[in-house]
């Protein structure tokens, strides 16, 4: 049982310091987690620390490999318009 | 290791400038610093970015040793690191405390203007509280001679006071965009509170509560408090005004009105959504109404959260940490050659104050003209004199002279934000975007003006003017401008009354 961070990640530190148990450290190219340390909080707080101050919707994946901030639920930004705006900036 | 202090804000030369200059208001409209308390006038009147003169003289550096943020801001993209941007919040490289405190004293020695250095980011400063407060730490005791400045949402401030009252730190930037949350509620998506993200309303409820009892905090220990807002038309202009009468009632001793960023490419929420910053017309408005007695900070460029040099240049690529860690620096040796050279800065900043005052008196004492304002435009590389060539030019400056004197009103990007290629941006060439940042001006003064800009300025209605090279800005703008109400150019109009009010 542990929580994962993936590439997406833009290694702000902002989950170091909140992790209950230290499992988090810094790593090239980007933070990772130990699977050993990690807890998922439990015991600790009811939701999970690093995935709650993450800024990066998809960058931090529960046990099952689902995304804890899915697409558009951290900028407010809905996720077509944000493909929208990435196809049209690049057709230029 | 304890150096002695060689640069105290107190020495003799920081107290020759008012001159001639005594009154509220002397001719030109300019001095923006008289109605100021004279203790916080001591310690400001030398800050790059406080004193729209200063910083034609002086430098200033960031240290991105800030990472994390505890809030979403919706002008804010974590992800965006790019060399050619020029945004707060980006940067290039990350440094640790130790590299940022040799970083600042390599730019130090190599830069002697460099007088300030600030933590603003790219995260919070606050929200790194060990990695801030150990580079403050250092910096206070090795290189004595720096001011220490610091910028935050708020969110950990009244945590942080007690610490920031023990260094080296006189000022202390907050950004407030408002202080109701339902607007608030429309610029920041979330915060991280008490081990929960916390959304909407009642998130910003709570970084608005936060940001005023820091500030009163901060005040009540006697630190300078300068509050940032960014403008974001149809969210929280209307509202700026009502910001700024509570943060300066609580004593705030500036309010400094920022435009909005925003382009689909920054991939930021209002980027994307299509949200438009202020026009230069509508920021001008919103800072006259805001400024009160005070017209400062005009010249504020948001700096990168690594900027280094002149506000307007950045330098950084010259202080990389592979360059910074080649360098020998003798920090004591380097202070003896920074005390000597902010001398010989400080006896030339007086000495035009000072002149810059005389001439405002003698324009007092010609017949007062009832011409329109009109808007200019200055290249100039620094030293308060026009001396650059029209196409070396990254920025103008933006003056008005009015038959009240010339004041100082903003900057405007020559390339706008972008330095790609000069089909960027719906084909426009380089020219036409400058052209087009000018618009509102009806002159632009340079050294040079190349034969094509020349006749396409013509074209556009703005007079290029090579003929003041090497002059003082505001003597030459107030030439012009006398040349133009001799021309008969400025005959009252019904809608220059705006512009005056």
């Amino acid at each position: 049982m542990a929580v994962k961070i993936i590439e997406s990640c833009v290694n702000c530190f902002a989950c170091e310091p909140v992790c209950p148990s230290k499992a988090i450290y810094e790593a090239k190219p980007h933070f990772l987690v130990d699977a050993k340390k990690c807890t998922e909080c439990e015991g600790d707080f009811p939701v999970y620390q690093c995935a709650s101050i993450c800024p990066i919707e998809g960058a931090i994946l529960d046990s099952f490999g689902i995304a804890i901030n899915p697409p558009g639920s951290l900028t407010g930004i809905p996720p077509e318009k944000m493909a929208e705006a990435m196809a049209e900036l690049q057709s230029h | 290791m304890q150096l002695p202090v060689l640069n105290d804000a107190s020495s003799p030369a920081a107290h020759g400038a008012k001159g001639g200059c005594e009154a509220s208001s002397c001719g030109t409209t300019e001095n923006q610093m008289d109605s100021l308390p004279d203790s916080i006038r001591e310690k400001i009147q030398n800050h790059p970015c406080y004193s729209e003169d200063a910083h034609h003289y002086f430098a200033r550096m960031h240290v991105a040793v800030a990472p994390a943020c505890n809030i979403q801001c919706h002008y804010c993209n974590r992800k965006y690191d790019c060399s050619n941007e020029s945004r707060p919040g980006v940067v290039s490289e990350l440094l640790t405390p130790d590299q940022a405190v040799k970083k600042t004293m390599a730019v130090a020695a190599n830069i002697p203007q460099m007088t300030v250095l600030g933590i603003a980011g790219p995260g919070d400063p606050l929200a790194n509280p060990e990695r801030t407060f150990e580079t403050f730490r250092r910096l206070s005791e090795e290189a004595p001679d720096i001011k220490l400045c610091v910028s935050t949402n708020g969110l950990a401030l009244p945590d942080a006071v007690e610490e920031l009252s023990k260094h080296n730190i006189d000022h202390v930037t907050i950004t407030i965009n408002c202080v109701d949350p339902e607007i608030g509620a429309k610029i920041y998506p979330w915060i991280f509170w008490k081990n929960k993200r916390i959304k909407g309303v009642k998130g910003a409820k709570i970084l608005i509560e936060q940001q005023q009892k820091g500030l009163e905090m901060l005040i009540a220990k006697g630190i300078l408090v300068k509050v940032n807002s960014v403008m974001i038309p149809g969210v929280n202009d209307q509202h700026l005004a009502e910001v700024s009468r509570v943060v300066k009632a609580k004593g705030a001793f500036l309010h400094n009105v920022m435009p909005l960023i925003s382009e689909p490419e920054h991939g930021t929420f209002y980027g994307v959504m299509g949200q438009r910053g202020p026009t230069p017309d509508e920021l001008q408005d919103l800072q006259d109404s805001c400024s009160g007695d005070m017209n400062m900070m005009r010249h504020c460029r948001q700096c990168r959260a690594d900027a280094v040099g002149m506000l307007g240049e950045d330098r950084g690529d010259e202080f990389t940490l592979d360059k910074i860690e080649e360098m020998d620096i003798d920090y004591q040796a380097a202070m003896e050659k920074r005390k000597v050279i902010h001398v010989a800065i400080q006896a030339e900043m007086d000495s035009k104050r000072l002149e810059k005052a005389q001439k405002a008196e003698q324009h007092k004492q010609v017949a007062k003209l009832s011409t329109r304002p009109v808007l200019m435009a200055v290249a100039t590389s620094g030293q308060g004199v026009i001396n650059l060539h029209f196409g070396h030019a990254k920025e103008f400056l933006i003056y008005e002279a009015s038959p009240d004197g010339v004041r100082f009103i903003s900057h405007r990007k020559a390339d706008q934000y972008c330095g790609g290629d000069s089909t960027c941006g719906d084909g426009e060439s380089t020219l036409q975007l400058t052209i087009r940042a000018l618009a509102g001006c009806e002159a632009v003064l340079c050294s040079k003006v190349g034969y094509e800009p020349w006749e396409q300025l013509e074209a556009a209605g703005i007079a290029p003017n090579g003929e003041h090279a090497l002059e003082p800005i505001e003597e030459a703008v107030m030439a012009v401008y006398q040349e133009m109400a001799a021309a008969g150019k400025l005959v009252t109009t019904p809608e220059a009354v705006r512009a005056s009010a």
